[in-house]
């Protein structure tokens, strides 16, 4: 029975749910959804599934056991470890290139690789000063290109044939993430900085937003409107509270707007809460409602037009670091590893970090007010 | 509608229901602070453009449109400018009158700044991280930014190199700075204000590491004074020498030196609040920007801006004219990169920047001391000449006086 596409109850399939964790008050995977097997070893930063251009759905995470690590997922859920990367530094950032035929990584160790799934080989690509924490890949009209983000405070875009970037741009600060939807890329910095750059012809900066959140940039990504064109994004800070900024839009100060979330309510005293950092965003390539992952431990979906919560989920006994949609919003994958939000203290290196799958195709509908 | 002489001298009699426009006052009274920030920059945004060209007329001309390119040139920062030197304007102009609506708005942000400060401790929320009491204003100083994967690769690297304990060490430091941060910010309140000035350049020393400046601290060596957006930041690098070779990523450097390369990433945000100047707040740009314009038009504010602390958006010269003048020094300070352009400054004493400790050298101490008396100086600490100035009814650029005004002189 095909999994994805249908709402079938896959915790009763034979794959690896319920086996684990069936001890009594075990919380690592309280919405029953599939685990990846072979699941990386440290926590994972980041998650990309492969483009459509490739038949089936490959899922890649980078891991801070300095690891990228490749899964087929089937049909009916089964995943299958394909391949894997070694780099010299933990794994932050990894991102395909549009015909799914590699594999573009980032690492602490200042490089970026880019990884060919067919032949298995890995070659330098990028190189900066200090780890590079964003990798994107760029296919504009005229050029190829990919786009890396570094705390060393510089954007840079490499042609993968040759050593020099093909350009590179300074940052007010180090880059702490970015999206690219061609031709809009936004990239959020330290210190509240925000850049939207235009990639048509050559990447040029167009203009620096004020970030409408009081606290620090954690993830960005950008959404399209109903004609497929980027015209805005969402910001997620560490302060819990997502805001949405319009771009190009006629009232674009009026429409955009901020709102909590990943935060909870404290049994005791009102008004007090635990605020979580949000940890990842990604908006539904078919319906354009948003996923977010905190440190909370919880996912939730979001309608951003209807202004509506779609879902939450129940907290897992981690934070969940990353999450990501495949290419045509069926698959839903979130990462359950330790996201350094409280510190060395509750790093535990022996526990067990999951990759979960579920099934997207229904609940991100969007609500009908829209 | 045209702006009310009376209250920019500080003496309108109708107050509210005055019939002209009240530059910085019209958005701040009752407004919450975040739509107040918009509001005071819509509204003096007209203010300042309006009263910058009365003051040129009552002070000298030649000068001042030699000044006003900071807020003409500014194109898109117009906004954000106005708002930062008009409500400057209204504070300043009155910043003897108690409870002017500059002053409510101020108090508001006040109190939303203690209670997100509040939020942030009990919250458990993540504590390295960039504030900003307004969303368009720069960040406070005293926190760091610092991601979690920072944080965590740092772990990393320690653990490799067997050195954990020092990161262990190096990770409780930030946690106290932090912490003391946090209690220095709740204890802001209206009274205290005068205090936050001292409390502020406190925390400029105690800085938490590896700010960094970025090179952006180099472009802004060698740009003209007037001009661009970074023009105001520039005249307060150029006249430290010693600020140049501050370099990306030397945690030492945002913490003897102010944070001017850190500024203009905040270019925008110009509001009073920040810090600057002199205390290597990242804030510098507004507050440069800031005092600049304040002294010239009205004199007291020399003074105000060096001290300007960084969470006061409302209306900085009013807490920040007392202790700036007890560090009076720090106002010769913006003397002395005025010897380009702006004669006003050009007498002060340079050593101030000349000496590229200025933050840490910034008298903090005689701040502090100087709580009481810093509103008003005593008649007899003032030169002959100043006092002459005071006296007059416009000040001479190039005589105005670094002190405030002494109490007998002061008409409301």
């Amino acid at each position: 029975m095909s999994l994805f596409g249908t709402t079938s109850k896959f915790g009763s399939n034979g794959s690896s749910v319920g086996t684990f964790g069936s001890a009594a008050a075990d919380h690592h995977n309280p919405m029953k959804d599939i685990e990846v097997t072979s699941s990386p070893d440290d926590s994972i930063g980041c998650l990309s599934f492969s483009p459509a251009s490739l038949p089936g759905n490959f899922l890649v995470a980078g891991s801070w056991a300095n690891d990228v690590r490749c899964w087929e997922v089937q049909d009916n859920g089964q995943t299958v470890p394909k391949a894997q990367h070694i780099h010299a530094g933990p794994v932050l950032g990894v991102c395909w290139s549009d015909d799914g035929s590699k594999v573009f990584t980032a690492s602490c160790d200042k490089t970026a690789k880019m990884w060919d799934l067919n032949s298995n080989l890995a070659i330098q690509i990028a190189q900066h000063d200090a780890p590079i924490k964003t990798v994107h890949w760029i296919k504009a009209s005229n050029y190829r290109c990919v786009m890396t983000g570094s705390w060393d405070r510089t954007l840079k875009f490499w042609d993968t044939r040759s050593s020099n970037p093909v350009m590179a741009l300074q940052l007010p600060e180090r880059c702490y993430c970015a999206d690219v939807v061609y031709p809009m890329a936004v990239v959020a910095t330290a210190r509240r900085g925000l850049i939207v750059y235009q990639l048509e012809n050559q990447p040029s900066e167009v203009r620096r937003v004020e970030s409408s959140l009081k606290f620090q940039n954690r993830c960005v990504a950008i959404f399209k409107d109903k004609h497929n064109k980027p015209n805005g994004f969402a910001l997620g800070s560490i302060e819990g509270k997502i805001a949405f900024h319009y771009l190009n839009v006629p009232n674009s100060v009026k429409d955009s707007f901020t709102f909590k979330c990943h935060r909870s309510n404290r049994a005791n005293s009102s008004g007090s809460q635990d605020i979580y950092a949000v940890n990842g965003m990604a908006f539904h390539p078919i319906h354009g409602t948003l996923a977010t992952v905190g440190s909370d431990g919880r996912f939730n979906f979001w309608d951003k037009d209807g202004r509506a919560k779609l879902k939450t989920s129940e907290p897992l006994d981690q934070p969940i670091s990353a999450c990501c949609f495949n290419h045509n919003g069926n698959i839903f994958a979130y990462a359950s590893s330790y996201d350094w939000s409280k510190g060395h203290e509750f790093y535990n290196p022996k526990r067990k970090n999951y990759i979960f799958l579920r099934n997207a195709a229904e609940e991100l509908k969007p609500r009908n007010g829209k | 509608m045209t702006v009310c002489q009376f209250f920019l001298q500080g003496r309108c009699r109708f107050g509210d229901r005055c019939w002209n426009e009240h530059p910085g006052a019209r958005g701040a009274g009752g407004a919450r602070p975040p739509p107040a920030s918009q509001q005071l920059s819509a509204s003096n945004r007209r203010g300042w453009n309006a009263s910058s060209q009365r003051y040129s007329n009552v002070i000298q001309p030649s000068s001042f449109s030699r000044s006003t390119p900071w807020g003409g040139s500014r194109g898109p920062d117009q906004a954000s400018f106005g708002s930062s030197t008009g409500s400057g304007f209204g504070a300043a102009q009155r910043p003897f009158a108690s409870l002017s609506s500059g002053d409510q708005d101020e108090q508001k942000l006040l109190e939303g700044i203690v209670k997100d400060v509040e939020v942030w401790e009990s919250s458990g929320q993540w504590m390295f991280s960039a504030y900003s009491p307004l969303k368009t204003q720069p960040p406070v100083a005293g926190f760091t930014d610092i991601s979690p994967e920072e944080l965590r690769l740092e772990y990393h690297n320690f653990l490799t190199s067997n050195n954990l304990q020092s990161y262990l060490n190096s990770v409780q430091q930030l946690i106290t700075q932090w912490k003391n941060r946090i209690n220095q910010l709740k204890t802001i309140n209206k009274s205290n204000r005068v205090a936050l000035l001292p409390n502020l350049n406190n925390g400029v020393n105690q800085a938490a590491p590896a700010l960094g400046f970025g090179s952006t601290q180099a472009r802004m060596f060698g740009s003209s004074f007037v001009g661009s957006s970074k023009s105001v930041q520039n005249f307060s690098f150029k006249t430290s020498p010693g600020f140049a070779p501050a370099t990306s990523g030397s945690p030492s450097v945002f913490g003897t030196l102010p944070a001017l390369g850190a500024v203009p990433s905040a270019g925008s945000a110009v509001s009073a609040s920040t810090p600057a100047f002199g205390f290597g707040k990242p804030q510098i740009t507004s507050a440069a920007s800031f005092s600049f314009k304040t002294p010239a038009a009205s004199g007291f504010g020399s003074a105000g801006f060096s001290a300007a602390p960084t969470s006061l958006a409302g209306s900085p010269f009013g807490a920040a004219m007392a202790p700036a003048f007890g560090g009076g020094t720090s106002v010769a300070g913006f003397g002395s990169p005025g010897s380009q352009s702006h004669t006003a400054f050009s007498k002060p004493s340079n050593n101030i920047f000349g000496s590229s400790s200025i933050p840490t050298s910034l008298p903090v101490s005689n701040v502090i001391s100087a709580t009481d008396k810093v509103l008003f100086t005593p008649k007899d600490q003032l030169t002959q000449e100043e006092l002459e100035q005071f006296q007059s009814k416009k000040f001479t650029l190039g005589k105005i006086p670094l002190k405030p005004p002494p109490v007998e002189l002061i008409h409301i």
